[in-house]
């Protein structure tokens, strides 16, 4: 499977050079109209932060197996890379984008990222662009993908419009690749070792060559494994320059012995952070780089904004900002239990527009079996008041005393006055009332300074 | 029959996308797995030289042949020996 991500660069856009720590520019090194390509995407640009994206998980088979991933994807309480919680056909898919797009104005980016990998689905994966495409030709399309078959499909690729692209490649040494993939399925069978190895590198490198000359924006993923592919970082970041990626973002390996990965299971530690910066700075030799990586879900929606966290505005902003959480399993009204929701949109008020923006849909462990890895009962509320626990009120269309009590408790106040209205409205009313308070409580303050 | 799928199966899809016979199906009664039309499969006799199904299937048990013996045994394809699971489900 994919490791797919969502990330943001180090390396930033011109708009802010102060930031720079690797030596590299994006700002340097690309022409001004890709740089605008790129500052408007929040997978590749910090600068994005206020463009919501949005996967579409049409793409469950994969046709690799890595090391780091495990197939078992779907259990909704874990929250990984190749997770998904459900799947959507491509017609699912653009009722799912015109739905979050009438909320969502500032979605501008669609790309596919599995659960699989885009390109062994490739019917689901060109329908699904194609369907995007024709509804709003405006949104930027991208995939994610393990690069087996990209030269295969690189022309097709660019002929749907698709012009962001990442691949992950973990090393172009056949022996350390030996150690990362199993085995892969290609020209109907499976290879394994070396043979698996060598083939999956020479298609990966054939792909990255035949995208970038076509002018796609390549992005290069890395999962940094210690002792595995950590000493030929260097290596791996020249050559995929060389072939035209444009930038690298190497990753953290997860290995939790509970994904039951084959690394999970067998120790294989991940970098510390030390040797993450110590791997980046050595491909930032070659390429701009890129940090912050969230390692998101094949059906994550929203903005990134509020994970960085490093810089002073962003804290201020997070300090301030009025988070409101939805309890919908999809809807468009405001008809779901607090204790039924499976997932819950997050929206944050946006004082200059005076509106409510989508910020991201967050899933909760609510219908999960595995008894041996999943929560049980009590488990499964605290994980629903943890999901919301930044934000300061939830709507729902009814909600227990018990609940309720916990959620006054953790500050966040419950509403259920907009139930069965739809949620834009709701959300309009409710901003309107917070704007005119906040103005009010100003107006107050600033005449005790006055009267002071 | 020539294969089938078992209830290890997690519902990938892989299978589906590449048998050449359309043999491949959603279980109606639980849309997690996937099953194997007996009649539609031809063991891909004639057309390929592995089945499809278990030449890309990434789960240990889950595609079976005719005698009811794992294509993919424990250990074949993630080199672990893993422990049978009590608890195993398909979530």
């Amino acid at each position: 499977m994919e490791l797919h991500t969502d990330e943001r660069l180090s390396a930033t856009t011109s708009s802010c050079p102060s930031s720079q720590t690797d030596g590299a520019s994006v700002s340097h090194l690309l022409p001004k109209d890709v740089q605008q390509q790129i500052a408007r995407h929040p997978c590749y640009s910090k600068q994005a932060h206020q463009y919501a994206r949005m996967h579409l998980p049409v793409a469950p088979a994969c046709n690799i197996q890595c090391n780091y991933c495990n197939r078992k994807y779907d259990c909704s309480n874990e929250s990984r890379p190749g997770v998904v919680s459900h799947l959507v056909d491509p017609h699912g898919a653009l009722k799912q984008f015109r739905a979050i797009k009438k909320r969502a104005p500032n979605l501008t980016v669609v790309g596919i990222a599995g659960p699989g990998d885009a390109l062994a689905n490739p019917k689901a994966t060109f329908s699904a662009l194609k369907l995007i495409r024709d509804e709003d030709p405006s949104a930027q399309l991208c995939i994610s993908t393990n690069g087996l078959m990209l030269a295969d499909y690189a022309d097709a690729l660019a002929a749907h419009g698709v012009n962001h692209l990442t691949i992950t490649i973990n090393t172009i040494r056949p022996e350390i690749a030996a150690q990362i993939y199993p085995w892969i399925y290609y020209d109907h069978q499976r290879l394994r070792g070396l043979e698996a190895a060598e083939r999956l590198i020479r298609n990966q490198l054939a792909g990255l060559e035949a995208a970038a000359k076509l002018g796609m924006l390549v992005k290069v993923n890395t999962v940094l494994i210690p002792g595995i592919n950590d000493a030929d970082i260097a290596e791996l970041s020249a050559a995929v320059k060389a072939r035209g990626a444009l930038l690298h973002n190497i990753m953290p390996l997860i290995s939790a012995a509970e994904h039951g990965t084959y690394f999970g299971v067998t120790g294989q530690r991940g970098p510390t952070e030390a040797e993450l910066a110590s791997a980046r700075e050595a491909s930032g030799q070659f390429m701009p780089q890129m940090t912050h990586c969230q390692q998101c879900r094949a059906d994550a929606v929203g903005t990134l904004g509020g994970g960085c966290g490093t810089e002073a505005d962003n804290a201020s902003k997070a300090d301030n900002s009025f988070k409101v959480a939805v309890a919908t399993n999809g809807e468009p009204l405001i008809k779901t239990h607090f204790g039924h929701a499976q997932q819950f949109e997050i929206y944050r008020l946006d004082p200059q527009a005076g509106e409510f923006q989508f910020l991201e849909r967050r899933q909760v462990a609510q219908y999960c079996n595995g008894e041996s890895a999943c929560p049980d009962e009590e488990a499964d509320k605290q994980a629903m008041f943890k999901a919301i626990e930044d934000c300061r009120m939830v709507l729902c269309s009814r909600i227990g005393i018990a609940p309720w009590r916990t959620l006054e408790q953790m500050g966040i106040t419950p509403n259920v006055d907009h139930a069965f209205a739809p949620i834009d409205v709701a959300l309009a009313a409710i901003a309107n009332s917070q704007l005119a308070a906040t103005t009010h409580s100003q107006k107050e303050s600033s005449d005790e300074v006055c009267h002071y | 029959m020539k294969y089938a799928i078992t209830d290890k199966c997690v519902g990938c899809h892989a299978c589906l996308l590449v048998c050449p016979s359309n043999a491949v199906f959603a279980d109606p009664d639980n849309p997690k797995q996937f099953m194997i039309h007996p009649r539609r499969c031809t063991g891909c006799e004639g057309q390929h030289a592995a089945p499809q199904c278990a030449s890309i299937c990434p789960v240990e048990e889950a595609i079976v042949n005719e005698y009811a013996i794992a294509v993919n045994p424990l250990g074949s394809l993630t080199g672990i020996e893993v422990r049978e699971h009590v608890n195993t489900s398909i979530d």
